[in-house]
């Protein structure tokens, strides 16, 4: 007897990502444009300020059932555009 | 503290209370200034004083802050003003100010006014233990600065709803500091990347939802015109105040978007 075939994982919506550590790793602080960023993990949720500078937010998709709190990973864009800091929380 | 208060109102009573030195200065009158009740800042002061234990070394100060991004608070004046009652106030460069105790002040029930437009600047009171690197905040100080901003009525012009449910309980009381995690806006002196609360080996990265004031919670941010933070949205964080597992002593560590990681 097969068990029954999971169901389809839904796709991930704006600023939700699987793996903070994971997208972390493959950004570049110094290299990574936000078309890069946006090309790897989808859209974030954007806080941009005056200054020029934006702060981008993903967060883990919180497994069904574990209500604890989902990782975040926070990226800083320079107002360039580049990558200029992440952090994992 | 009331032989402290008494001594104050002693001290100040004459050399405050009588004719501005003919050096004071200035303050032009403005229509519809951004005013603060001079009793309940004298009020927050007693608090601070109440409640030294929280920043034994640390001196009490108000600081203003603009709340425009066109504002520049170069050359702003300040003044405890009644009917005939007008006090001028020093002002630090770094937009910190003393607020020394005058019983006629007092008695008239006056108000602190700088010559700006309301709207156009906050306050908040600036706790500051002595020795501590730039980027570096004590817990305690931000309690105390929780506080006696409350009690001084200095956040008066959130709106109504921003403290969440428990504002009907403890309305806009320094009680309200206690909670774990108040939305009691504090301001960097730099634009902010992180914020950590570090007690010896025990690091605690705060969420980006602390920073901000939120927005990365709320698209609408950018639409908020209540909160005294519009200017400094870049600058702004929240930290668990009420959060007794963490002690006074603990170091509220800011990394700036612009400096090292």
């Amino acid at each position: 007897m097969q068990p029954p075939p999971k169901p389809a994982e839904a796709p991930l919506g704006p600023g939700e990502i699987r793996s903070a550590h994971a997208a972390e790793y493959a950004l570049d602080v110094g290299k990574s444009t936000k078309a890069d960023v946006r090309a790897r993990l989808g859209e974030a949720v954007v806080v941009d300020f005056e200054s020029g500078y934006e702060v981008w937010v993903y967060r883990e998709r919180a497994p069904e059932k574990e209500p604890a709190a989902k990782a975040e990973l926070v990226l800083l864009f320079a107002p360039s555009g580049i990558l200029a800091k992440t952090r994992v929380r | 503290m009331r032989i402290v208060l008494l001594g104050l109102l002693l001290l100040a009573g004459p050399v405050l209370g009588g004719s501005p030195a003919d050096d004071a200065v200035v303050v032009t009158t403005l229509r519809n200034p951004v005013a603060k009740s001079y009793r309940k800042m004298v009020e927050g002061a007693k608090l601070f004083d109440e409640k030294r234990h929280l920043a034994p070394t640390a001196e009490l100060r108000f600081k203003l802050l603009p709340r425009k991004e066109d504002v520049s608070l170069e050359g702003v004046r300040l003044k405890v003003e009644a009917e005939s009652v007008a006090i001028p106030i020093k002002v630090a460069p770094d937009h910190t100010f003393a607020l020394e105790v005058d019983r006629a002040a007092l008695s008239k029930d006056a108000r602190v006014i700088p010559n700006r437009k309301a709207g156009t600047m906050t306050w908040r009171a600036d706790v500051r233990t002595p020795g501590l690197p730039p980027n570096v905040r004590r817990l305690g100080d931000l309690r105390l600065e929780c506080e006696v901003g409350m009690k001084a009525g200095l956040i008066s012009n959130y709106p109504r709803g921003f403290f969440g449910w428990l504002e009907g309980l403890f309305g806009s009381s320094p009680d309200y500091c206690h909670r774990a995690a108040p939305r009691y806006l504090f301001f960097a002196e730099q634009p902010l990347f992180g914020v950590t609360l570090v007690d010896g080996p025990r690091r605690e990265v705060l969420s980006v939802d602390m920073l901000y004031g939120g927005a990365a919670r709320d698209p609408d941010w950018k639409a908020d015109r209540h909160c005294d933070c519009e200017a400094l949205f870049d600058h702004a964080y929240f930290v668990p105040l009420g959060d007794t597992s963490w002690p006074d002593d603990a170091r509220v560590e800011l990394e700036y978007m612009d400096g090292a990681s």
